[in-house]
Formats: structure tokens, C-alpha cells, sequence
């Protein structure tokens, strides 16, 4: 960790700037309006601590075989996140909540199962439709709910899609976050159904142990930045 | 006194999903397929099964009565049985051994019970069913007497009744069944409606003089049901007779019913709440703590005895086991 802490923001911005620019405005998240200098440089450590985190969770392979080691992926974020967190309070901030954008960044990149395009791009999940609630404190709990829109109302697909993400979110977020994913109203034929299964804890675990539905999610995942 | 923690065990490496105790010792069960077995008076690891035996998680564990018999549930729909090796030695050490393996599930087995004289093991699934199991005196040969197939889905918890013969099912379809020996078959007796959500889990009322049930759903209520009277068609009767004071945020995934009368609740929002019948059908918070895994989600909460003594042991996504110190004498005063 102690080597990126001298690393310039040049290398922040490289590392940022092209996830957050491609769909929408990339301002939101590098704090536009800090003034405090500590307070902003903690942000930029924590910015580089999440990136530290992307080619562990880009690497697809990897994270299957961890799962295979039977060790849980989330260790690894939660690690790192209390490491961020740890930092924040030495320096006498709290910790930067999570915002809709960088829950945007964390899923738009997903792949469609049937296109060759992002669900960003397909409009599948938007930030408009992304809510979350986090004071940014470790030991406090915090909501992200995602409303997603399948791009065609019979959509067979939308569980999987919505999987994608919980699973994204999952591994990705701090264990403070609770996930509730849901189908845009009307966009679904049959939305309760889909909706129960997206949100019910024990599905989705045993999903995950699924190895022939791992390797599907695994490939929506490995567009992710 | 409040709730205080008496102990906070780490014991896996993933989702802690079930933890049952019989002669104080506790066993549990995780996402990371293996399951612990504990000296609970001692805060003590006593073994640790083979992990290799299950392929995926372990969902559910419990002791067959009166005796160090063990059965676990798993989502690679088997079930394995296992036994204390050597059992009637003097000396301390602990070896569980497999006993036998069960199939028939089609997929993921949600939860394993036995009922109270060790006659028959009941397990459930996502396959809709719940089956019913008879053993031979050495629990090594598993028979299936009966596969009940009434619920619409995936069911989640079975649960035996404390001194009958009966059998509770909660499932998916947000309905509670109640199950009954008839003629050497089994056959539905009742079906518990009023949940708006999954229901998680039930737990019989430890009484010899009334018949309630108590259930936590998905819809984030802990209900209490209680039997009226067989009517014509000879079906049970039930009514809902309680919703019991609203403090959860999220799902409820875990009710246990004290031999005292108190009941506990656990699930999403972390927190435990405890809640005592101040009139009939009257019930009352009596003690809450929150965060009780830290920020992760609480999967089963249950009353176990520890050398005569009530305590309650909760199970969350941290992997941790948490031994929690309540005193039940209190709660008159509380509520004055």
C-alpha cells in the first residue's frame, strides 16, 4: 500500500478517468468540491486503493479459482476496504461514502448476455435508477438498491442479468452494503417472480456454487474496468 | 441484565448458516462446506468434519436427540450423517465419523431436523419437497417414507415439534405447512397463510398445554400461529394469532421459541431482538441488540442450554459464532 501512497494523482487519473468517462460525467466522483487538503488527499488514497482492487476483480480466472480454493473473493475487498477506512480515521475524516456513480462504474461494464454490448449501453441499468444510502462508515450499514430495465419485456434473461450484478456488487462493495436489486416496474412480465429470486440470499448463494452459471457470470464480468 | 456477548467465535471462513446444540456441544455449519463441532462450556473446537464430503455449502446441521448422532444438509443436495467414534470411551478426544450418505433431493437440501425421539429425520429443498426419513437403530440405513410435495416452492426450514408428531415446513411460497403421521403415511394438515414474503423460518412453542408456532419472513414480521380445533374435513385449524412488534428493517431469517417462553428473532438488519408474552397474545420487546455481527447479515439465531443455563447462540456472514449471556428472571421487572 505504502508504494501507491507516493504515487502522483497523474497515475490516479489514468487509472480513473477513463472507467468514469465513458458513460456519463466523470466529475462526480474525485470530490469537485473539497476544500480541505487532507480530506481531499484521503479521497485520493482511497481512489487508488480501489483501484488497486480492479485487476484482482478483473481477472475472471482468478476469482473463479479463488472460489474454487473455497476461499471467499469478498475477504479480499473487505481487507482492503478496512485498510481504507483505517486510514481515513488516522487522518481525522470519515470515510468517503459510496454514490450512485461509482456503483454505475462498478456495473455499466457488465456484458450483455445476449449482446455484444455493456448493460450501460444498452440502458439496462442507468443512474438514475441507482439509490444508495451510506454515511460512509464502516460499522454503520448501508442500502444500494439498482432498478434495472431488460431491454425486452419477455426477456428470459433478466434474472441472469440482475445476478450479474448482485454478484458484481457483492464482491466488489463493503459486507456494510445490503443489495436489493429489482426489475423496473412494467418492464417485466413477470417482475414479482423475477424480483424474489434476485433478492433472496440462500438463491444467490447457492447460484454462486453453480459452476456452469459461475462461468456465464464470469464472462459478463470480464468487461468490467 | 441485558443481552451481553459471552463469547464471539470465529469458526469459518464463510456464511456461518446453521448452528444446533445438544449436550452442550454445538455443531455448525458454513458456505466453506465444513462443519465445527464445539465444547460450548469450554469455548472449545472438538473436531472438525471432513470438508471433502460435501461439495458445496453446508446449510443446515442438527443433532438427533439423545445422542452425538449429526446430520448435514448441504447445496449439493446430499445429506451426510455422521457419529461421535468411539463414544463410550472415557478419555476427551473427539472424531466424528461418517455414517452414511442420503440422496434423493433433486438439488440444493435447505435444511435437515430430527424429531424429538430420533425416529425420523425430515430434510427439505429447493425441489419443492419435504421428505421424511427412518433409520435403523445404528442410524447407518436412511429409508424415505414419504415425500410431501404440497408446497408451490423451493422450501426453506423444517422443523419437528418438541413432543408430537408433528412436522412444520416453511417455504417460498410464504406459507408455513403443518405435517402429520396418518395411516404410516404423512399428510399435510395445515397450511399457515398471512406472510407477504418467503418465510425463513418457524419454531414450535415449548408447551405440553397449547399448540403455537412462531415464523419469521422475508416481509421482515415475526408472526405467532396457534391451533384452534380439527374442523370437519379433518384439517387443522390454525390462526394467526400474533404479529409481534415491529423492529426488524429487513428479512427475518432465524425464530427459536425459549423452553421459557421467550422468543428470539434474527436476520438482514443484524440485529437480535428478544420479545416475551406480557398477556395472551400480547407480546412485548424485551431486549434488542443491534449490530450483533457487526454489519453483516445474521442468518440463524437460536436458544441452546450450556450446563442447565439458557443462553443464545447466533451464526452471521462474517463466519463468526457469537455466545450471547441474557437473563431470563429479569424481564418481569423490565416490563413494570
Amino acid at each position: 500500500m505504502s508504494e501507491f501512497i507516493n504515487e502522483t494523482p497523474t497515475v490516479l487519473e489514468d487509472n480513473q478517468l477513463p472507467t468514469r468517462g465513458e458513460d456519463t460525467d466523470g466529475n462526480l466522483l474525485l470530490g469537485t468540491d473539497v476544500t480541505k487538503e487532507s480530506l481531499h488527499r484521503t479521497k485520493l488514497l482511497l481512489k487508488i486503493d480501489n483501484s488497486l482492487q480492479s485487476p484482482v476483480l478483473q481477472n475472471v480466472e482468478l476469482l473463479t479459482k479463488l472460489l474454487q480454493l473455497n476461499q471467499a473473493p469478498e475477504l479480499t475487498t473487505d481487507e482492503s476496504d478496512e485498510d481504507t477506512d483505517d486510514m481515513a480515521d488516522e487522518l481525522g475524516v470519515p470515510a468517503d461514502p459510496i454514490d450512485p456513480q461509482e456503483i454505475y462504474d462498478l456495473i455499466a461494464h457488465i456484458s450483455d448476455p445476449e449482446h455484444p454490448l455493456t448493460l450501460g449501453q444498452l440502458a439496462v441499468v442507468n443512474l438514475k435508477d441507482i439509490e444508495v444510502h451510506d454515511e460512509g462508515y464502516k460499522d454503520r450499514m448501508a442500502e444500494v438498491i439498482v432498478k434495472i430495465t431488460p431491454t425486452i419485456t419477455h426477456c428470459s434473461l433478466a434474472t441472469l442479468i440482475g445476478l450479474g450484478i448482485r454478484v458484481r456488487l457483492e464482491r466488489a462493495l463493503p459486507a456494510r452494503f445490503r443489495i436489493t436489486i429489482f426489475v423496473k416496474e412494467g418492464s417485466h412480465q413477470s417482475e414479482n417472480q423475477v424480483n424474489k429470486q434476485l433478492n433472496d440470499k440462500e438463491r444467490v448463494a447457492a447460484a454462486c456454487e453453480n459452476d456452469q452459471l459461475l462461468g456465464v457470470i464470469s464472462k459478463m464480468l470480464s468487461t468490467c474496468k | 441484565m441485558p443481552i451481553q456477548l459471552a463469547k464471539s467465535l470465529k469458526l469459518h471462513r464463510d456464511k456461518v448458516w446453521s448452528i444446533d446444540c445438544s449436550n452442550g456441544m454445538l455443531a455448525t455449519g458454513s458456505t466453506d462446506r465444513s462443519v465445527k463441532i464445539i465444547d460450548a462450556s469450554q469455548y472449545k473446537l472438538l473436531d472438525e468434519l471432513d470438508n471433502t464430503v460435501h461439495k458445496k455449502a453446508v446449510r443446515s446441521v442438527a443433532w438427533r436427540p439423545n445422542s452425538y448422532v449429526l446430520a448435514a444438509g448441504s447445496f449439493d443436495s446430499t445429506i451426510s450423517i455422521w457419529n461421535r467414534e468411539g463414544e463410550e470411551e472415557m478419555d476427551n478426544s473427539w472424531e466424528m465419523e461418517l455414517l452414511a450418505i442420503i440422496e434423493g433431493h433433486e438439488n440444493e437440501v435447505k435444511s435437515v431436523a430430527w424429531s424429538h425421539d430420533g425416529a425420523y429425520l425430515a430434510s427439505c429443498s429447493r425441489d419443492k419437497s419435504v421428505w421424511i426419513w427412518e433409520s435403523d437403530e445404528m442410524g447407518e440405513e436412511y429409508e424415505c417414507i414419504s415425500v410431501l410435495q404440497e408446497h408451490s416452492q423451493d422450501v426453506k426450514h423444517v422443523v419437528w415439534h418438541p413432543y408430537l408428531q408433528l412436522l412444520a415446513s416453511s417455504s417460498y411460497d410464504d406459507t408455513i405447512r403443518i405435517w402429520r403421521e396418518y395411516d404410516d403415511d404423512w399428510e399435510s394438515a395445515a397450511v399457515l397463510n398471512g406472510h407477504e414474503g418467503t418465510v425463513w423460518s418457524s419454531d414450535f412453542e415449548k408447551s405440553e398445554t397449547q399448540l403455537r408456532i412462531c415464523s419469521g419472513s422475508d416481509d421482515a414480521s415475526v408472526k405467532v400461529w396457534k391451533y384452534v380445533r380439527d374442523d370437519e374435513e379433518e384439517q387443522q385449524e390454525w390462526i394467526c394469532e400474533a404479529t409481534l412488534p415491529a423492529v426488524h428493517t429487513r428479512a427475518v431469517y432465524s425464530v427459536s421459541w425459549s423452553e421459557d417462553g421467550h422468543i428470539a428473532s434474527a436476520g438482514s438488519d443484524g440485529k437480535l431482538v428478544i420479545y416475551r408474552e406480557a398477556q395472551p397474545g400480547q407480546w412485548k420487546i424485551v431486549d434488542q441488540q443491534e449490530l450483533c455481527h457487526g454489519v453483516h447479515e445474521v442468518n440463524v439465531a437460536k436458544w441452546i442450554k450450556i450446563n442447565g443455563k439458557t443462553m443464545l447462540a447466533t451464526g452471521g456472514d462474517d463466519g463468526y459464532i457469537n455466545l450471547w449471556n441474557w437473563d431470563t428472571s429479569s424481564t418481569s421487572n423490565k416490563n413494570n
